[in-house]
């Protein structure tokens, strides 16, 4: 039997510098160590099949990170996170197993909770402008991307803004491209910034289960 | 608590996992509820220290008792170091991400010379004077274990107090006297000097060293008390040794990113210029039973797919192949590769090759060190070419096309002849390959010779001679380019500007302490990273100082000249390494220790023999 399992995830603290490519790795020695049976993709080199939704940005902190794997076993999905949440470095929490409702292409955008402590009237005019016009590295070379129609700026006061990004396959704003471009227009540096992704969302305007 | 200025820097960092912890086993404690800190300084990049198996030993032991925590600390690379400096981030420990300053012991583990200005360079960036003597207060005591220290001197200034020999019990003595002298408010000096009576502790400044006018040392002489002889500490149960039962497991890949298990300490050999051999001596292996519990714990506890059998020479356990079965039933059940650096495979059955998959994975490596028979037997380098040849055999049939050797240049007698020694012993490989009739199709056999150069280490037979000029090194170097032009041959060599410091530190006297600091000062630190090896300032620092590399590395040395290191007990005799350097002379072997007891002496601190 193949059991698909979806599993919500935190990244906090000192995690946060894992980067994805090693994401991967803490999730297969974790699965390894707590005996979980998670089926192995078949062929030359087999591995765990391990999937995550999205990727996240070094240093940004996530709350409603997720992964899909499949199970050769059926094993409650409390167990699933127990044992994982054994096997786990102290940063990295399981928060919820379930079977998935959503396909990975369904997500649409992601919410982030940003502390900071900038210049809040410099932070209002930057997001006021017609246009933010940045770089932003892609496959091709670095191209420029006009960021303003892709802010939403959901709540902003002095130290904290919650905004929404798009994210998912087709285009994935990462939330320190737009502080970057703060920093760049404005030739300063912002002293201290935590970033926070708090919720994902699919097209139909559901959080992405 | 560092971790919002961290917060700071390390994205403009590369790769900040690696100076943040939090990884996977390493050990939080609360530090209301710890008596004694150890910052456990590994004075390389958490890339190489994290693959280093004696800070694994050391860092559970002391954590496994509950009022004692351990901590590590690695070199940060510049990128991190500048960050460092320009936010006020002292040097700190990836478990609290506090400042090691306040630890009581702040603890170096010396595994090549090289690395001498990085344990400055670290002690600068802990906000702390880099000379002992600047150091008034009782903590931290600053100290230095690691096979350098069987020669500290050319650090003798900078370290509190060396410990020499295997550090699982007097690590923790060490601790507990501490924490006695700490509670009694004895000063530093006084706690040296109580230390220096346990055995193993070597406390530099408690020795007056005099010199001959010839630059040779005249003497040295202990004060307060401290021991005429240092004796080297050895754990007589090594069977019984402690352990770890989890490895710390780093979130981005190291340079060996899997569980090790040691299966013996020591080595049955005795190539006359290998140090390890003779510091790491007596020979004790661990039984199958404790070997197959310790490989299937860590496995368990780590999740790696890879598990590494650590030693000098596992070949020589004594039952290797009942030893690799029984790991095999366990690692093939559980999709484990079993990996075996550099094993002998010339003695192995059909059957277990065919098991041991592994072998023929990581690759097929000799050091036969030498070209000729005659040079193998000065060296004692009991590898013979029919070995190499029945080896490559093997792993020809077996589908493998590469195979490394390595060669060390400048052995003492060397001569010409032993460079064609070379050539031919890579010649008949190439033949060999060409007669397998199922070797892999389509595809040629691959050559790397790897050149190494000869340094006369302490504590072996060869400590009495000179090392090579770069002259009659580089000569040697052109004409074997000249002579190999095979394009199945790759060879590569090691530079001598390394070497010859190498050689200097290696086998220096505390006169080199302020050459050290003076390179130190000017900028030198990573010195076994070419891209941050700078040998101009280091000769300049030489120069400064007064000092002559030729006279401590390209110097003969008498029978009965004071060794800088004469007070260090490491239980081989010196007049053991004398006879052994007069056979060496006249092309005789020595048999390996299980064959016959050669006499080194080491035998008489484990109240008999060896071997049964
Ligand atoms: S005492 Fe004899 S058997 Fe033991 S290490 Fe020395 S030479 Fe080898």
């Amino acid at each position: 039997m193949n059991k698909n399992v979806r599993i919500f995830f935190s990244k906090t603290g000192r995690a946060i510098y894992i980067s994805h490519l090693d994401l991967y790795r803490v999730f297969q020695r974790a699965v390894k160590r707590c005996k979980l049976p998670v089926w192995e993709t078949q062929g030359f080199n087999p591995h765990i099949y391990i999937t995550f939704a999205l990727p996240l940005a070094l240093g940004t902190e996530g709350i409603c990170e997720s992964l899909d794997t499949k199970l050769t076993e059926d094993i409650s999905f409390e167990e699933i996170c127990e044992r994982l949440n054994s096997a786990l470095p102290r940063d990295i929490r399981v928060i919820s197993a379930s079977e998935p409702v959503y396909k990975n292409t369904d997500i649409e955008k992601s919410e982030y909770e940003v502390n900071i402590t900038a210049d809040n009237a410099k932070l209002k005019e930057f997001f006021a402008q017609e246009k933010i016009i940045t770089e932003k590295k892609t496959k091709k070379g670095i191209s420029e991307i006009d960021l303003k129609p892709m802010i939403e700026i959901a709540e902003h006061s002095d130290g904290f803004i919650r905004l929404r990004l798009p994210s998912g396959t087709e285009t994935n704003i990462n939330a320190n491209l737009v502080f970057e471009a703060f920093e760049k227009q404005y030739g300063v540096e912002i002293d201290l910034i935590r970033i926070k992704r708090t919720a994902v969302y699919c097209k139909n305007g559901e959080i992405f289960r | 608590m560092y971790k919002e200025k961290l917060d700071k820097i390390l994205l403009k960092i590369q790769k900040p996992s690696r100076y943040i912890g939090g990884e996977l086993n390493s050990v939080q404690k609360n530090p209301d509820d710890v008596t004694m800190r150890f910052a456990f300084c590994f004075p390389d990049t958490y890339d190489i220290g994290m693959s280093h198996l004696g800070m694994k030993i050391l860092y559970s032991l002391i954590n496994e008792v509950p009022e004692y925590w351990c901590e590590r600390v690695f070199m940060p690379l510049p990128d991190m170091e500048e960050k460092m400096r320009e936010n006020d981030i002292l040097l700190y420990g990836l478990e609290s991400l506090e400042p090691i300053k306040n630890s009581d012991f702040i603890g170096f583990t010396l595994q090549y010379e090289l690395s001498y200005t990085n344990v400055l360079s670290m002690l600068d960036l802990a906000g702390l004077p880099v000379y002992s003597k600047d150091r008034p207060d009782l903590t931290p005591i600053v100290c230095a274990g690691g096979p350098c220290v069987c020669n500290a001197e050319p650090i003798a200034d900078f370290v509190d107090l060396c410990i020499l020999g295997e550090g699982e019990e007097v690590n923790l003595e060490l601790m507990r006297l501490l924490e006695k002298c700490k509670a009694e408010g004895c000063t530093k000096h006084e706690f040296l000097v109580r230390a220096s009576q346990i055995e193993g502790i070597y406390v530099p400044s408690l020795y007056d060293i005099s010199y001959n006018d010839d630059g040779t040392v005249k003497a040295i002489t202990p004060l307060e008390n401290a021991p005429a002889t240092v004796r080297k500490r050895i754990i007589k149960d090594f069977d019984k040794v402690y352990y770890p039962e989890n490895f710390v497991v780093p979130f981005s890949a190291i340079v060996h990113d899997r569980a090790v298990v040691e299966v013996l300490r020591g080595c049955i050999r005795g190539c006359r210029f290998c140090q390890a051999g003779y510091l790491y001596r007596p020979f004790r292996e661990k039984s199958i039973d404790t070997i197959e519990k310790e490989t299937i714990s860590l496995c368990e506890t780590t999740g790696y797919d890879e598990v590494s059998l650590s030693s000098l020479s596992t070949s020589d356990y004594s039952e290797i192949e009942t030893l690799l079965g029984r790991l095999t039933d366990y690692t093939d059940k559980e999709s484990i590769n079993l990996a075996l650096p550099s094993m002998r495979i010339d003695r192995f059955s059909d059957e277990l090759l065919q098991k041991i998959k592994s072998v023929r994975k990581s690759g097929l490596t000799f050091a036969p060190e030498a070209g000729t028979q005659r040079l193998r037997d000065v060296i004692n380098k009991n590898i013979t070419e029919e070995n190499v040849l029945e080896s490559c055999r093997i792993a020809f049939e077996g589908g493998y096309t590469s195979v490394k050797l390595y060669f060390m240049l400048g052995l003492p007698t060397e001569t010409m002849e032993d460079m064609d020694g070379i050539k031919d012993l890579c010649d008949k490989i190439i033949d060999l390959w060409y007669t397998i009739p199922n070797r892999p199709k389509g595809k040629g056999i691959q050559i790397s010779v790897s050149l190494s150069t000869f340094i006369p280490k302490p504590f072996t037979p060869f400590e009495f001679e000179p090392q090579p000029t770069e002259e009659e090194i580089d000569k040697k170097q052109k004409y074997l380019l000249d002579i190999i032009n095979s394009k199945k041959v790759n060879i590569s060599w090691s530079r001598y500007p390394f070497t010859i410091l190498e050689a200097v530190l290696a086998r220096g006297d505390r006169r080199l302490c302020d050459v050290i600091y003076k390179a130190w000062k000017k900028g030198c630190k990573l010195d076994g990273w070419s891209e941050y090896y700078r040998y101009d300032l280091w000769k300049e620092a030489f120069k400064e100082c007064g000092i002559d590399v030729a006279f401590y590395a390209n110097r003969k040395r008498e029978y009965d000249e004071v060794m800088p290191w004469s007070h260090m007990d490491v239980l081989v005799s010196r007049d053991f390494f004398i006879a052994e350097n007069k056979k060496a002379h006249s092309e005789a072997v020595t048999p390996n220790c299980r064959e016959k007891c050669a006499g080194c002496g080491v035998n008489r601190c484990i109240g008999g023999k060896c071997f049964e």
